[in-house]
This record gives C-alpha cells, structure tokens and sequence, in this order.
C-alpha cells in the first residue's frame, strides 16, 4: 500500500488506541471494547464478503475463540497472550475443515449452511457439560496487570487485526477474492486454484473472529452459549450494512454508530431491537453502500466518475 | 406399535403447520429468488391478534366458534395489511437480489419482533379451545383442535396444488418461478404476479397463525421457532419445489417427534441441523429441487 493510503489509516488507528490509554475505566470504556470488538467481528464478515460469499457461521467461530480462550485460561490456566492466540488458530482450524467441505457448493446453500452451523455450535455448548451447558463459563480474567490497560489492549490488538486483514485485501491474493467474486470462472480459466483461495480467506476471517470471541470473553469475564446466537451474526452484519462494505472503514463506522446509538436507545427501554431493525432495514433501503458508501459519495465532486465496481475504481487509481 | 402411531400422529400434527409455513417460503423464493426470513413476523402477527381479540369478542358474548372465526379473519387482515407494506416498500425493489432481500427480511425480524413487544406485551397469552375433546384414531390420541388444525392445512395445501395446477395465475406463478424472462416475453406480468405470489405466501402464513393460537401459547417470538423448522424443510425438500416443501415439512416433524420422544428436544434439534448440513453437502439443491 503506498504512503497516502497508510496516512489514510495510520492516523485514526493511532487516535483510537489513544482515546483506549486516556479513558479512565468506566461505562464509556467499556463501550469502547464493545465497539473494537464488534467492529472486528463485522470485519471478519466483510473478509469472507471480498469473494462473494456471507458467512452467518461468523457466531459459532466467536463462540469457538470465546470458548478456547475461556478454557484454556480457566482450566489449563495457559498464559493471556497463548490463550489468545490458541483462541483464533482454534477458529481458524475448525474453518479450515468447515469451509473445505461446504466453500464447493455455490449458490445460497453456503448461508444456510452457516446458519445451521451457527446453531449446532450452540447447541452443542449447552449441551456439554465441561463447558458449562447451558450457564456457560464464569471468571474469564485478564491478567491482573493488565486490567486498568486492558481496553488499551483491546484497541491495539483490534487496530492490528483490521490492519492486517486490510493488507491481505491490498495484497495480489486480495485481488484474486475479488476477481473470484466477479467471475470465477474467468480466475480458473489462469490456473488459480479457486477452492483453495476460498477457504485460505475464509481461515484468515475466521481466525480474526476467533481472536474477537476471545477479546470479548476476557472483557465481558462470563460467556455462555446465548451471546452466541444467529443474533450475533445479524447484529455484526448490521454493522457492515451500516457502515457501508466497500471499505475497511464501513465495518468500524457502522460499529461505532450502531453500539453508539444502541446505548442510547438502552435508556428508551426495550427498544433495542426495533432500533437495529429499523437501522438495517432503512440502510438497505436508502443508502445501499452504507455510511462510507454515502460519505464518499457526497465529497465527490457531482457529475464525476460515478463510482463503478471495485476492479475499475482499483484501474483509476481511487 | 401404539407408541409408534402415537409419535407419527404426533409428528403429522406438527407437520401440518410446518408445512404451511414452507409452502410460502417456497414459493416467495420461486418466485421472486429471494428468501424472506421476515415470514415467520406475518404468522406472529395473526396468532397475537387472534390472542387478543378472541377473548374481547368472547366476553362480549359471541359463542367460541364465531369468536374465533371473527378474531381470525382480523388476524389475517392484519398480516396481509403487513405483507403488502412490507412488498411493496421494500421486497418489491430487492427482487433476484439473495443478499439484499436477506438482510432486509433479518432487520424486518428485527423491527417487527420489537414493535410486537411494544404494542402487545411480553405476557405469554392463552386462547382458550374452540372445541374440546379428543379422538382417537387405530389407537392414537389426537385432540379435536389439532384435528381441525390438521384438516385446514391439509385443504389449504389441496387447494394451492390446484390452484398452481390448473388455474391462469396459477401457471404464470409456476412459469415465472421456471424462467421469469421468458414468462416475461410471453406477455405475462411478471411485476403482478411476483406480488400475487408474495401475498399468496403471506396468506398461507397468516392462516397457519391464526390456526395455531388456540392449540399453543402464544408469544411475540412465535415466528421463529416456526420459521426455521419451515425453512429447514425447505432446504431439505429444495428451495423453490412444492412438493419438497411438504415432504421436508413432515420429514422434520418426524424427526423432531421421534427424537423428542426418545431422548430429549435439544438433542432432536442437534440432529435436525446436522442433518441439514449432511443434505446440503450431499444434494445441495435439496432432495425434490433440481438444478
């Protein structure tokens, strides 16, 4: 990525780790995590989103990372960090298996499949025993070094993973998602294995998502398998409809605004739901390219280019 | 063998409504290509109106039956009235666009299960029976109201196969669901029929809720306990087919009776999506579609 592109995004990323260092420990901050982390996971989403597909298994992969981080730190008591990391390799292998069987098959039958998966994953919890059943898992504690700095972590450790999908976007094989998605066929005719490109993306994006269930289990201390449900999934496309797909920044709006605004609809009572709803409903409505969609639009001069697919704008240099 | 009867009696029951759910899945995707996830909020709709207004018409003495069918037809206008805002503002513009209708019928589930909350209440209601009793059939126990239940699913059902079968509409649903293009040059108004076919689903859902008020307790979720069992049959069966629509609607039922009876309703819910997954992987385009 050229230096424009790293300004771009470097200084909004350094602003919100800072923002995490400076906020004292309180329901603001707390609401910062929320946002890192959702933010991740509708990254995660919008990952798997490059070569065309939606995966509504995003929730069982949170679950799988929230569940791994929770266990290994509870049980085997493994250091903070390994549990971490174990949390988004543990995502990351079971998508690999995941993704390898169901990324063959086209059409709408990979969203469905995701769904169903979501929910065997779910139920699967509460019906073990060692994890919980249907309680769930309690004292999921960060180090006790790090709980002042904890958001801290959480923002930089969310910073470098949108980072890190961004580069996997910029780079050749992100292209190659993006070419898979306008015309797969096409991509096969050069020799680039498409199966294995898919399900290569679809690791990365679960691994991110691994990494967010285990952020989210150590902030919140309790998991249990009802914050794991399709409602995950929806909520974290919310954030990407939002927030508008087209750009890394749309996942991260669209979080922001939507945990924002949900916050202050908590003070309306039980109209949580209805907000989001209505936010889904009115943004695929209204503004089909989200917020980002939107504000791009609005600055660019009108009468200009109109904004075509990504491959032509990629051609113009935009 | 009477446990057996039991379970498969058992099952149809809970087939017959599962079935009327798919049957509208089915055809709104046949249709239209989209998947309407928000069809579970128009059956929702009927039941809590029907719970609502039956015990008002009852106190002010109607006699049960003409409570319910009064109650009824207001449930079913209110979700036709739902149905054909929610077309026209919305499914109309997002049309063979899978991912766009998804998203919108997940934020509609959303909105509306929220606005149920607010205007109804989180209070489980109850209606009381249309008509008591039970009857048994070779040795199986069936009560009346699911009998009855069952009997309108079955005509409802009977009807709509006709109807595709043999009158205009009818064949320009069917040809539209085949090719909507070439429906199109045939001079048949796919715009029209695309909404007939849209409230003709919604009907089926506002029926079955209507139907379902009086035999289980009605909340404003209702819907989606109901939704993704009828979705799942339509999966199984093959989006878009009618008939794999209600052979995956019973097949579900069946598996959920027979599991729920010999080990417990989760452990029937596991296997029904592990079943799911097994189909898709194996025939994805489920077991009647094609292509």
């Amino acid at each position: 990525m050229d230096n424009h592109a790293i300004l771009k995004a470097g200084a909004p990323a350094v602003l919100a780790i800072a923002l995490a260092a400076v906020l004292p420990a309180s329901y603001a901050s707390n609401l910062l995590n929320w946002i890192a982390i959702a933010a991740l996971i509708a990254a995660s989403l919008r990952m798997v989103l490059l070569f065309g597909e939606l995966n509504f298994g995003t929730a069982a992969f949170v679950s799988i990372g929230a569940y791994t981080a929770g266990l290994l730190t509870t049980r085997f008591e493994l250091p903070f960090l390994a549990a971490i990391l174990a949390a988004g390799v543990m995502a990351a292998l079971v998508s690999i298996l995941f993704g390898y069987v169901t990324l063959r098959i086209k059409g709408p039958y990979f969203k469905l499949i995701g769904f169903a998966f979501a929910e065997v994953v779910r139920l699967c919890c509460t019906q073990i025993d060692w994890l919980g059943g249907n309680s769930g898992m309690v004292g999921i504690f960060p180090p006790a070094g790090l709980d002042a700095w904890y958001g801290t972590f959480v923002m930089t450790v969310v910073v470098l993973m949108l980072v890190g999908l961004y580069a996997v976007e910029r780079s050749d094989f992100g292209k190659v998602l993006t070419a898979i998605r306008d015309n797969d066929a096409v991509v096969r005719t050069v020799g680039i294995d498409v199966h294995r490109a898919k399900v290569i993306c679809f690791a990365i994006a679960c691994f991110a998502a691994g990494i967010a269930g285990s952020l989210q289990a150590f902030a919140n201390t309790v998991i249990s398998p009802g914050d794991f449900g399709v409602l995950l999934s929806i909520m974290a496309l919310a954030y990407l409809k939002v927030g508008g797909e087209e750009s890394i920044f749309g996942p991260v709006a669209g979080a922001a605004l939507l945990i924002l605004l949900g916050s202050v609809a908590l003070s309306f009572g039980a109209g949580e739901h209805v907000f989001y709803g209505a936010a889904i409903v009115l943004s695929v409505l209204i503004m089909p390219k989200g917020i980002v969609g939107m504000v791009d639009g609005l600055l660019r001069r009108p009468g200009g280019p109109a904004a075509s697919t990504p491959a032509i704008r990629e051609a113009r240099g935009q | 063998m009477q446990t057996a009867l039991q379970i498969i009696a058992t099952g149809l029951q809970i087939g017959a409504i599962y079935v009327l759910f798919s049957l509208g899945l089915t055809l709104t995707f046949g249709i239209m290509r989209i998947v309407n996830f928000a069809h579970g909020q128009f059956f929702t709709l009927s039941a809590l109106v029907v719970a609502v207004v039956m015990p008002y018409l009852a106190t002010a003495g109607l006699p049960l039956p003409a409570a319910f069918a009064g109650s009824a037809a207001a449930g079913v206008a209110a979700s036709l009235l739902l149905g054909l805002v929610t077309y026209e503002w919305g499914f109309k513009r997002l049309q063979r666009d899978f991912v766009g209708s998804f998203i919108l019928s997940l934020g509609l589930i959303l909105l509306l299960e929220g606005l149920y909350l607010d205007v109804f209440g989180g209070a489980v209601r109850s209606v009381p029976p249309i008509i008591d009793g039970t009857v048994s059939v070779f040795g199986a126990s069936l009560t009346s109201q699911r009998l009855l239940l069952c009997f309108v699913a079955v005509v409802l059902t009977g009807l709509l196969y006709a109807a595709l079968a043999m009158t205009p509409v009818g064949k320009a649903l069917r040809a539209a669901s085949i090719d909507h293009e070439a429906a199109m040059l045939q001079g048949i108004p796919y715009q029209r029929i695309a909404r007939h076919g849209f409230m003709i689903a919604t009907l089926l859902a506002a029926v079955a809720g209507a139907l379902i008020a009086p035999v289980s307790v009605v909340t404003t979720t209702l819907g989606s306990d109901y939704l993704i069992k009828g979705f799942i049959a339509v999966i199984v069966g093959g989006l878009g087919s009618i008939p794999g629509a209600i052979i995956g609607s019973l097949f579900i039922a069946l598996v959920e009776s027979v599991g729920g009876y010999f080990f417990d309703p989760s452990r029937a819910s596991i296997a029904i999506f592990a079943l799911v997954m097994v189909v898709l992987l194996v025939r994805p385009q489920g077991l009647m579609g094609h292509g």
